[in-house]
């Protein structure tokens, strides 16, 4: 949204204009840079900034047995959550764009309901149901069940609605040169959906991801859980160790989620538009890029 | 079901209500104004806007909700309830959705309906109110709506706080035997059903809606 161009709101800029944008924009950095000067001194005079709590709370000891070990256990339920989900994810999704009734009535049960409900709730239930009845399972598997059977309907409506969004004509063609129903799937239908849905797919693995926080509930000790545990220990570097530990996170998220964008330009190209929107490829390519 | 279970019930649905009703209001005002960061021209404004998403987009609210609840106080940031608590974080991190989602819906727009309304003498007020944001509002209430349900779902995270909302119910209801396990459950998922599924009919109304007025 540089000034040299015209957007949706402004159009290019004359030298009047550009000297206002100046003027805001020298405005609007004052605002920023005080706000953040405020919360500094704020913190500062509660000694956030003081050395030895950072020092303490990037301590080796602490890196080797909280941080690490924790992201791991992270990295793991997430690892053994996603290949749930989109084991489960493909067949209800399948089930969703199934040719018969009944399929499609179960499988679009089981997308509203666990869409509705939250991830938390199926993680948690069943650890305090089977707790009050005295069973003991690893806290690793109600978060990798929970997730994997949330994230599964979440897929399927991804997976529903990339097949949805190829244009009829597609699978119409490949029914007229003969082909049964299930190669139309297998050879038409599916290799464009999967382009089509990569990147949401995607997408909600990196929330699937962030998600697994939840082990924090189940005692689970991945990242959040071992941190704050660690936090605890360490009075004046509480507030310091939960920041690296959230750092940690955000650093893996917002390295994915690139990752994931750059797939999205790069699948964008691929795929069968219907012929309304391909009559104006253009338009619609500059909206999304932008 | 007894009478008492049914109470722990209505109080959890309300608080989870209302809990969800307020935090989204105030995360549509904020979003508000992300959004305006957003297209603004003034690029200080435009970073800061940005910073603010990729933080809140990218960080669990589980995390952003123990670092907040647990760890501001040490610096002096805190406050007496927990549902103040559970406001603040789960505005502050709804509006960084909900300001992405509006600033998509202004860029949906394409340049010839700005550039034709301009040139037929619009000012930039007149522009914004009858061409743009009209549009703008169409395509963007499905995905909003999208955000409320979540928000609805996210506000379960705010019995770490001891926040009495719905799930935080459960768990006194099943550890105290207050009522056999399937009645709590069957319970709880229908209470966030009642709350869910009106939403998400809402939502796929309007989307046929906007998908007609083009």
């Amino acid at each position: 949204m540089s000034n040299q161009h015209s957007t949706v709101l402004f159009d290019a800029l004359g030298p009047k204009g550009r000297r206002k944008v100046a003027l805001y924009s020298a405005l609007s950095a004052l605002v920023v840079l005080g706000a953040l000067a405020w919360a500094a001194v704020t913190l500062n005079g509660e000694g956030f900034f003081d050395q030895q709590r950072w020092v303490d709370a990037l301590d080796q000891l602490i890196v080797e047995n909280t941080y690490i070990p924790g992201l791991l256990n992270t990295l793991e339920a997430a690892g053994i959550g996603c290949v749930g989900a989109v084991v489960l994810g493909a067949l209800v999704g399948f089930g969703r764009v199934s040719r018969f009734k009944a399929v499609r009535f179960l499988a679009s049960v089981y997308v509203q309901f666990f869409r509705a409900m939250p991830v938390l709730l199926l993680i948690w239930i069943p650890f305090t149901v089977l707790n009050h009845l005295g069973t003991d399972i690893n806290g690793l598997w109600y978060v990798v069940v929970g997730l994997a059977v949330y994230n599964g309907a979440v897929l399927a409506e991804i997976l529903r609605s990339g097949v949805n969004a190829l244009p009829a004509g597609q699978a119409a063609a490949g029914h007229a040169i003969g082909l049964t129903h299930g190669q139309v799937t297998r050879l038409i239908i599916f290799p464009q959906a999967f382009r089509n849905m990569l990147p949401a797919v995607l997408a909600q693995l990196v929330v699937l991801l962030k998600d697994t926080a939840l082990g924090y509930i189940v005692t689970y000790p991945e990242l959040l859980k071992m941190s704050y545990q660690t936090a605890g220990s360490y009075p004046n570097s509480f507030l310091q160790v939960l920041l690296v530990a959230a750092t940690m996170y955000f650093v893996v998220a917002y390295a994915l989620s690139k990752v994931v964008s750059l797939i999205d330009k790069r699948m964008r190209r691929k795929v069968a538009r219907p012929a309304k929107a391909a009559a104006v490829p253009v338009a619609a390519d500059v909206d999304t890029g932008a | 079901m007894s009478n008492e279970v049914f109470q722990l019930f209505a109080e959890g649905f309300w608080n989870t209500l209302w809990m969800s009703l307020a935090s989204f209001a105030v995360a549509l005002v904020l979003g508000a104004i992300l959004a305006m960061m957003h297209v603004s021209p003034a690029p200080p404004a435009r970073w800061a806007a940005q910073v603010y998403t990729a933080i809140f987009r990218n960080t669990p609210l589980l995390v952003v909700l123990v670092v907040f609840y647990f760890g501001l106080p040490k610096v002096g940031v805190s406050f007496e309830y927990s549902w103040q608590w559970a406001l603040i974080v789960l505005s502050l991190y709804t509006s960084a959705f909900v300001g992405e989602t509006l600033r998509a819906g202004i860029n949906s727009i394409s340049l010839g309906q700005a550039e034709a309304a301009r040139s037929i003498g619009l000012t930039f007020g007149q522009s914004l109110r009858h061409v743009i944001l009209p549009q703008a509002f169409r395509t963007v209430v499905p995905p909003v709506g999208t955000l409320y349900t979540a928000l609805v779902k996210n506000t379960a995270l705010t019995l770490i706080l001891g926040f009495q909302e719905l799930s935080a119910k459960t768990e006194d209801m099943i550890n105290q035997d207050k009522a056999p396990v399937w009645v709590v459950v069957v319970g709880i998922c229908a209470c966030y059903l009642i709350i869910n599924l009106p939403t998400s009919w809402f939502i796929h109304r309007a989307e046929k809606r906007a998908a007609f007025a083009r």
